[in-house]
């Protein structure tokens, strides 16, 4: 299956803005611009650098005083051109550099990457290969939404929930360590990965290990719905109505939360998930408590399919049953539900080196909806709203 | 009715005992040590061309550019050199240890004890980013050494810079830098800012963080792990040994 370009499915104003998203120096534009006038409004650029927001990007905000407006993000500043310098690398170095491009995103990236390099040199992975790396994103859903809720308990100065939820999101990257030989699992889905402790004595241990954080993380969302304060501030903030979203091509727990039914792992049924029960989350208001409802939900979920899958492990295939790729180039497309949503590699191959890659990331497709979102917010809304989408400037600034 | 404090109660002390205690194999996981040759290692030649970064030379691995892959463990090499390794100079290569922790000059050593930490990003992939703000998680807590975060360079004593740099971030890293009081410190935190890391040699980027910032010290890692990170932040006070 061959991606169509953009402008073949997409409405012209949505392709020429991811078109955009890439080209050209800093700073560019990840949302559409709408221009807006009046007595006494002014532009008041935030970033590239602010401790609020850890990564480099700058925002505009045209304003008159205490309300947003429009919000325009920026990218550009952290453009590293991996997937332009790519060409004619070795598949597996390839993938190297690929799990680094958003690094709290890495199982998602290679995953997909793999997946669209193998179908496009035609290569049949043992089974074992892929429930590996859903493993490995299972694992990393649940940290990246235990951090946006930890964020999101920042900026609303819960000070212990803050505290224990970091902690939990330092419990399950330490998992991640012990399972995968790395804190961001890093090299440790490609074929082989030799860092990788997934025995039967390392499952053993995981499923172990993995029953603490599971009902911690239930005790510390009750105290968090328990305060009324936390709900209240979120509740209502940054709204994203279905429409916007469907229309510029929101994915993940961002789509979800406006009620659209929409999750890779359910879309075609692939190993693993074709043998596990897989929970839908969905709520129906699209604001940044609705976010971080579908999150709370899938976090539970995601230990629940890792208990599943410790508990049916397959059997172990050797590598060498896989037949050996064939010489002739190919290009071929693969798709993972990522931790901030549906995410698509396209890769050609020619003699096992890359001829070109090309991806559709979640953060790309949803920074449109967060900026609509935040038209008419006021200033104190600007953390909360921006921590519930999960959105990473590294991943459109490739 | 539970409460926030009970449940804190219930989780008990959760604080890592670093720097008085060495950091445990829950905090340094092996990929948080360099990789050394281990007795059994043959030949350097296989191990070399394996290498996806040229990190490895004949004389060695030159931590400063290995993104702990793990790809040379199948030509008998091991995670094994020491969790503290950061370096003066931008890493070259280094003996079969690995590092050159020893005395070096402190250059917030005036200030004492207390120091604020800024952090900068010029070209990350994000999880850098996390490892230093997790510094500030009840696990590593680095409340209680007098470390803490701030949110503007003016306040600042340690400018902590994450990434590779990339051009349009030399002109706001520079001048977060000049906006910092003296004394100040520049610690360039993983493998990126060393040497470029996995994006050495990308159309836009600088080979290191060295040529656009004066920087104390190099924490080499892709991610270092935040007991690294750590470590550096302590020698630029000249505490890293005061607190055994
Ligand atoms: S771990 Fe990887 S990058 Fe580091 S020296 Fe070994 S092969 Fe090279
Ligand atoms: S050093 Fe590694 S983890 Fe850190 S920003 Fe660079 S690629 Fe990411």
């Amino acid at each position: 299956m061959l991606l169509p370009e953009p402008s073949e499915v997409l409405p012209e104003e949505l392709a020429g803005l991811w078109r955009g998203q890439f080209g050209g120096p800093a700073p560019r534009p990840l949302a559409p611009r709408e221009t807006v006038e009046g007595y006494g409004t002014f532009t008041f650029p935030y970033g590239p650098i602010s401790m609020g927001v850890p990564e480099s990007g700058r925002f505009d905000v045209v304003t008159y005083g205490e309300r947003i407006l429009e919000l325009a993000p920026l990218g550009g500043y952290k453009q590293r051109s991996v997937l332009a310098a790519l060409a004619g690398t070795p598949v597996e170095d390839a993938a190297l550099r690929i799990e680094r491009i958003a690094g709290n995103f890495s199982a998602a990236h290679v995953a997909a990457f793999l997946a669209a390099a193998e179908s496009a040199r035609g290569l049949r992975v043992p089974v074992v290969e892929l429930w590996t790396r859903a493993l490995a994103q299972e694992l990393q859903r649940i940290y990246n939404h235990i951090h946006v809720l930890a964020r999101i308990a920042e900026a609303a100065s819960q000070n212990v929930g803050q505290a224990q939820t970091h902690a939990l999101a330092e419990e399950i990257l330490r998992l991640q360590a012990r399972a995968f030989g790395h804190r961001w699992l890093f090299g440790a889905l490609l074929p082989g990965g030799p860092a990788r402790n997934l025995d039967r004595a390392g499952r053993h241990a995981l499923s172990e290990a993995v029953r603490t954080p599971a009902r911690e993380f239930d005790d510390l969302w009750e105290l968090y719905l328990d305060s009324r304060v936390f709900v209240d501030r979120i509740q209502g903030t940054c709204p994203v109505p279905r429409e916007v979203a469907v229309r510029w091509g929101a994915v993940g727990p961002t789509l979800r939360a406006c009620g659209v039914p929409w999750d890779d792992r359910l879309r075609v049924p692939e190993a693993p998930y074709n043998d596990l029960f897989v929970a839908l989350a969905r709520e129906h208001d699209g604001d940044a408590l609705a976010r971080l409802l579908v999150r709370v939900q899938e976090v539970r979920a995601s230990f629940l399919l890792i208990e599943q899958m410790l508990d049916r492990w397959p059997a172990d295939v050797s590598l060498s049953e896989a037949p050996s790729p064939p010489v002739r180039p190919g290009r071929g497309v693969g798709r993972v539900e990522g931790p901030s949503g549906d995410l698509v590699y396209d890769v050609s191959v020619a003699h096992d080196r890359i001829v070109s890659v090309a991806a559709r990331t979640p953060s790309q497709a949803n920074w449109p909806v967060f900026a609509f979102g935040m038209r008419g917010a006021v200033f104190t809304d600007f953390h909360f709203a921006f921590e519930s989408f999960g959105l990473v400037f590294a991943e459109t600034d490739r | 009715m539970p409460s926030w404090i009970e449940q804190a109660a219930h989780r008990g002390i959760l604080t890592s005992r670093y720097p008085r205690e060495r950091g445990s194999d829950a905090e340094v996981p092996p990929t948080g040590r360099a990789p050394v040759p281990s007795a059994s290692a043959g030949p350097t030649g296989a191990a070399i061309a394996g290498c996806p970064v040229g990190a490895i030379g004949p004389e060695g691995v030159e931590p400063g550019r290995c993104i702990r892959c793990a790809r040379c463990l199948a030509h008998g090499y091991r995670f094994g050199g020491p969790v503290e390794a950061s370096f003066r100079a931008p890493p070259g290569r280094a003996g079969p240890e690995g590092a050159d922790v020893g005395d070096e000059p402190a250059p917030l050593a005036p200030l004492g004890r207390s120091l604020h930490l800024f952090l900068v990003d010029v070209g990350s992939c994000n999880a850098c980013n996390l490892e230093v703000l997790a510094l500030a998680n009840p696990f590593y807590d680095v409340s209680r050494l007098g470390l803490f975060f701030t949110n503007s360079p003016r306040h600042a004593d340690v400018l902590l810079v994450v990434g590779v740099p990339t051009d349009a971030m030399v002109e706001p890293a520079r001048r977060a830098y000049d906006a910092m009081p003296f004394p100040k410190a520049v610690v360039a935190v993983g493998v990126c800012p060393c040497s470029g890391g996995a994006f050495r040699g990308n159309p836009g980027l600088r080979p290191s963080l060295g040529d656009i910032l004066p920087v104390d010290r190099f924490v080499p890692g892709c991610p270092p792990t935040p007991v690294q990170i750590l470590d550096a932040v302590l020698r630029v006070a000249g505490r890293a040994r005061r607190e055994e």
